[in-house]
């Protein structure tokens, strides 16, 4: 009987292991597909073991969302523990009563085997809860559950319990076949075997009664029954979105850190920088196929678990777009995976030297008709018929990614703020558009005018540089110009150069932004200098909507401008200019100490430079601005602001700070109309107005016009009566210079 | 059917311009760009070469050595080649000397069909268009709106205060289009680089067979006497509606002839 269950045993782990395993094989060839990453996604022992410990061990992204986070947690340690007990498990196929060594028999690590599984069984149901609770039948896409794998996800709950009762039931009955060892007197048998293991002893009290050979057979029956389910379970995770509990370990540790968040990467091909002046002739410029992906992004497509929490943050998805960066994800990988006999027959011919397979030939290779005709569907398409393509997760239309789904995104990066794998949709998204653009040159029409002015005026607003300094006209004192007075380097007493942006210099709302935060500093005694003509767009908008071409002439021009300028500390008042210069321009050999508006005016309150006299009585709330928050970590500077004026009560909104709900102006959308769904700046202002604020303050000019607009829009339905948008420096100012304060109500407000 | 499109590199409209001492527009000192009236034609040349209608599309330019960007710029749109005259002697050309310039080119290039702007937008005269027709003996039809080409004639569209025309005009002819025809599509980046490849023809005023007396600022027949900066703009007057604001509008109107 031994050597059956022995032989038997070992038969089914050879052949599971060997179908997961060719699968993993599988999957690791298609992986091999990618491009080579870029320097950003190198290994880093340090940073890799760091992230483990952080993400993977202590969980960290998931304990974000308390009650998940928790069932997650409780289900990753009891399966960690759950490893010693299959361990166990295995062992017993040749000797039934084997033990770890050092761990032995105790009765401590019997209890600690027997308290994780059942913690794992306490997470099972409460997983069972959540999907009931959220499950989509109910709430249809406000569930983050909308749009995954449904089916499959409850089969993995089911076979974790398998995996759990089968264990512990095998265990039960090992208790009582060794008891009856122990009866018959065995010198070696161990005394109370698996003491401590109250779950297993349950399993053995229940069996007891079922005589002394049937626990002998139900021992063998059991085992082998546990480890089926066991390889059974491995062999579906491989086929399964459940390929997280292998892939999460790499993904994390190849990730970028510390976010993939703030700068984007630049345009690499075959792993290297392309060279925008004298590009290559085979140079890929973003992604156009999906093998055009780095095999870090094919890594990050078959990590996604489908949680949904990159979904239930994003704003485009919040406001019934067609965007989900969770199906985005799921779409490209399932994409991958369907055209993968073709990209691997491709490799192999092109590896023997032979051309590329063609989607002609392909099918005399034996390639799968189905592979084939994936091929041919291109990676960004039109939406199609609504009613004759619906296609998997509720995707129409011909393209993988519909057109409309990649130019949803406002880059806000809460997706990937959430993403328990490091998953980098942001990356992968402007990686798409940058093929669209530069390759296709398809993209919302609207967006080209944005893209005319940068090139020919160098703002998008096509205004021109020669109106860059009228913002400074009222002020009642001179703001210093560099260049005006004939220096080629900016003078040693000027303690900032002061990096109006083109919103701050042309835009009427934000001008009062710039004059705002110029008065501060000339309060503060702090010395500073404008480019004036000299600035121009540092390529945000055009970097966002995929145009790197474009992105590349505006950063090198300001780099140049400011390396022969000297310039080496730069306050900005703009979130997205404050990214460029901060984050991206080093990629461009611009390398400066940058620092935001309220970071600056936190540090000279703090420094007593300025003190807030003035009450300004008013309920406040503040917007964390995506580019300042989620992507550069600014979170505190703003509200130490608005905490030193006297009189002003802040009031969080509910998504605040790593939660914060975009105003729908990043990624470039605010060059784009926005007539899909419902409007994202609506969403915000009203989430802004239900604090019952009367100030609502954001730092970056483009949030506070589409917030001011969103605000405008209730004013004219007679609703947030007096409530104004502005900027933290704004209210600051009322406290110091209330003389000065433009104050005045949203843009559009209602007149009365 | 050959296409030649007349295209200007023109001074940025948004930049500040400058002037040199003899009061020409100080090219040097301000950037350039293909003045974007001559999109339109560069992007109606292009439709009708993709159309099949034009088998060569050419552009020609007169203008200093940086002009050359402008005619890349047109080459991203479309077309197969450029011809780019040159020469330190046309510097200061009045339309006269600038028409002389582009016929003689235009003999030499060849054409069943001449497409330009309906003006340049910094001098803004709109009458090179019938000079060359003029100097070439050739038909000519001003401010198309659109624009279709059989074999031996183009047809257009002008729209003017009155009513709406329908042109039909035998070639070879001059045709210069307004912003009406649609705008010129946003060249993707390998075609900016296609572009490069694309060959450019220079040609001076000998190989046009001109001297250089005939053109330039000696030989202008108008001469830009006085430049003077657009005086800034005013704050306009605001009015604070006090019970008495309605007829504080109707003064400020009336005392301004507008009621």
């Amino acid at each position: 009987m031994m050597a059956v269950r022995t032989i038997l045993g070992l038969l089914l782990t050879v052949g599971c292991l060997g179908v997961a395993g060719r699968r993993l094989f599988f999957l690791y060839k298609v992986g091999r597909t990618g491009q080579p990453t870029g320097p950003e996604h190198h290994f880093d022992l340090g940073s890799a073991v760091k992230a483990e410990l952080v993400e993977v061990a202590a969980q960290k992204k998931l304990l974000k969302w308390t009650g998940p986070g928790i069932a997650h947690f409780a289900v990753f340690w009891g399966f960690m523990i759950l490893l010693f007990t299959v361990l166990e498990a295995f062992g017993g196929l040749v000797n039934p009563q084997f033990q770890i060594p050092i761990f032995g028999n105790y009765p401590w690590f019997g209890f600690i085997e027997d308290l994780f599984a059942m913690l794992c069984v306490a997470a099972i149901a409460a997983f069972v809860v959540i999907r009931i609770k959220e499950a989509p039948a109910g709430l249809g896409r406000r569930s983050r559950f909308f749009g995954s794998h449904l089916g499959p996800a409850w089969f993995v709950l089911f076979m974790i319990f398998n995996v759990v009762w089968t264990l512990l039931a095998y265990r039960g009955a090992s208790i009582n076949a060794q008891r009856v060892n122990e009866l018959a007197g065995t010198p070696d048998a161990p005394l109370k075997f698996l003491q401590g293991a109250f779950a297993s002893q349950w399993f053995a009290s229940a069996f007891h009664g079922l005589g002394e050979h049937t626990n002998e057979i139900l021992e063998t029956v059991l085992l082998l029954l546990s480890l089926a389910v066991l390889l059974g379970f491995t062999i579906f995770v491989t086929y399964s979105k459940h390929l997280h509990i292998f892939l999460s370990i790499g993904n994390v540790a190849y990730a970028r850190r510390p976010r993939a968040l703030g700068a984007l990467l630049p345009v690499y091909s075959d792993g290297k920088k392309v060279d925008f002046e004298d590009p290559g002739d085979d140079d890929l410029m973003g992604v156009g196929k999906i093998e055009d992906f780095t095999w870090k992004g094919l890594l990050d497509f078959g990590t996604c678990t489908e949680c949904g929490r990159c979904q239930s943050q994003c704003p485009a998805w919040n406001t019934d777009k067609p965007l989900s960066p969770k199906v985005l994800i799921m779409a490209l990988r399932d994409h991958a995976l369907t055209k993968a006999p073709y990209l691997l027959a491709a490799e192999s011919s092109t590896a023997n030297g032979e051309a590329a397979a063609s989607a002609d030939g392909a099918t005399a290779n034996g390639i799968p008709a189905t592979a084939v005709a994936e091929a041919e569907r291109p990676l960004v398409g039109p939406m199609g018929d609504e009613e004759a393509h619906v296609g998997e997760h509720g995707i129409t239309g011909e393209g993988v990614i519909p057109f409309d789904m990649l130019w949803s995104c406002t880059t806000c990066g809460a997706c990937v703020e959430q993403c328990p794998v490091d998953i980098e949709h942001v990356d992968h998204i402007v990686d798409m558009r940058r093929y669209q653009v530069l390759m296709e040159s398809a993209f919302p029409e609207e967006a080209g005018i944005m893209l005319r002015n940068l090139e020919h005026a160098g703002d998008p607003w096509g205004l021109g540089a020669s109106m860059r300094l009228e913002w400074a006209e009222p002020l009642d004192f001179e703001v210093r110009v560099f260049g005006a007075e004939g220096e080629d380097k900016i003078p040693d007493d000027v303690d900032y150069l002061y990096w109006v942006g083109c919103a701050g210099a042309l835009d009427d709302t934000a001008k009062r932004t710039a004059r705002a935060v110029a008065t501060l500093l000339h309060e503060a005694g702090v010395e500073f200098m404008v480019l004036g003509e000299g600035e121009s767009c540092t390529g945000d908008p055009a970097r966002r909507m995929g145009h790197e071409f474009l992105f590349q002439m505006l950063a090198m021009q300001n780099v140049e401008t400011l390396n022969e300028a000297g310039a080496k500390r730069i306050v900005v008042t703009c979130a997205h200019c404050y990214n460029t210069l901060a984050n991206e321009y080093p990629q461009v050999g611009g390398h400066y100490e940058v620092v935001h508006h309220t970071t600056l005016l936190a540090r000279l309150v703090a420094e007593k430079k300025l003190t807030p006299i003035q009450r300004v009585d008013a309920s406040v709330t503040y917007h964390d601005p995506c580019y300042l928050g989620r992507h550069n970590r600014i979170f505190a500077p703003p509200r130490e602001v608005l905490g030193a004026v006297p009189g002003a009560v802040l009031t969080e909104m509910p998504r605040t700070k790593e939660r914060s709900f975009c105003c729908g102006a990043g990624g470039a959308r605010m060059w784009m109309d926005e007539n899909l769904g419902t409007r994202i700046n609506q969403n915000r202002a009203d989430e802004a107005i239900a604090t019952k604020a009367s100030l609502i303050t954001a730092a970056c000019p483009f949030c506070i016009t589409m917030l001011g607009d969103g605000v405008a829009q209730r004013q004219q339905e007679g609703g947030a009566t007096g409530v104004e948008v502005t900027d933290v420096a704004e209210v600051l100012l009322r406290s110091i210079r209330p003389d000065l304060a433009e104050t005045g109500a949203a843009p559009g407000a209602d007149p009365a | 059917m050959k296409i030649v499109v007349l295209v200007k590199y023109v001074p940025e409209p948004t930049a500040t311009w400058k002037f040199a001492p003899d009061l020409t527009v100080d090219r040097a000192g301000v950037e350039g760009r293909l003045s974007e009236l001559d999109e339109y034609a560069v992007e109606q040349a292009a439709q009708l070469a993709e159309k099949g209608v034009a088998s060569e599309v050419v552009f020609l330019t007169v203008g200093p050595a940086k002009a050359t960007e402008g005619l890349r710029k047109a080459l991203a749109i479309g077309g197969n080649t450029a011809v780019h005259v040159v020469d330190d002697a046309i510097h200061g050309s009045c339309a006269l000397g600038t028409s002389l310039v582009l016929a003689k080119a235009l003999e030499k290039t060849g054409y069943d069909l001449i497409l330009t702007g309906m003006a340049s937008t910094d001098a803004e005269l709109s009458i090179v268009p019938q000079m060359v027709a003029d100097r070439l003996g050739i038909n000519q039809g001003t401010f198309a709106g659109e624009l279709s080409v059989d074999g031996s004639s183009v047809t257009i569209r002008r729209d003017t205060d009155v009513a709406t025309e329908r042109v039909t005009i035998a070639l070879p002819a001059i045709v210069s289009v307004t912003d009406q025809t649609g705008e010129a599509r946003y060249p993707a980046f390998k075609a900016i680089m296609g572009a490069k490849k694309k060959p450019i023809t220079t040609m001076s005023l000998a190989d046009l067979g001109l001297s250089a007396d005939q053109v330039g600022w000696a030989a202008a027949s108008t001469k830009v006497v006085d430049v003077a900066p657009t005086p800034a703009r005013t704050a306009g007057t605001i009015i604070t509606d006090d019970g008495t604001g309605g007829s504080q509008v109707a003064d400020f109107l009336a005392d301004r002839g507008f009621i």
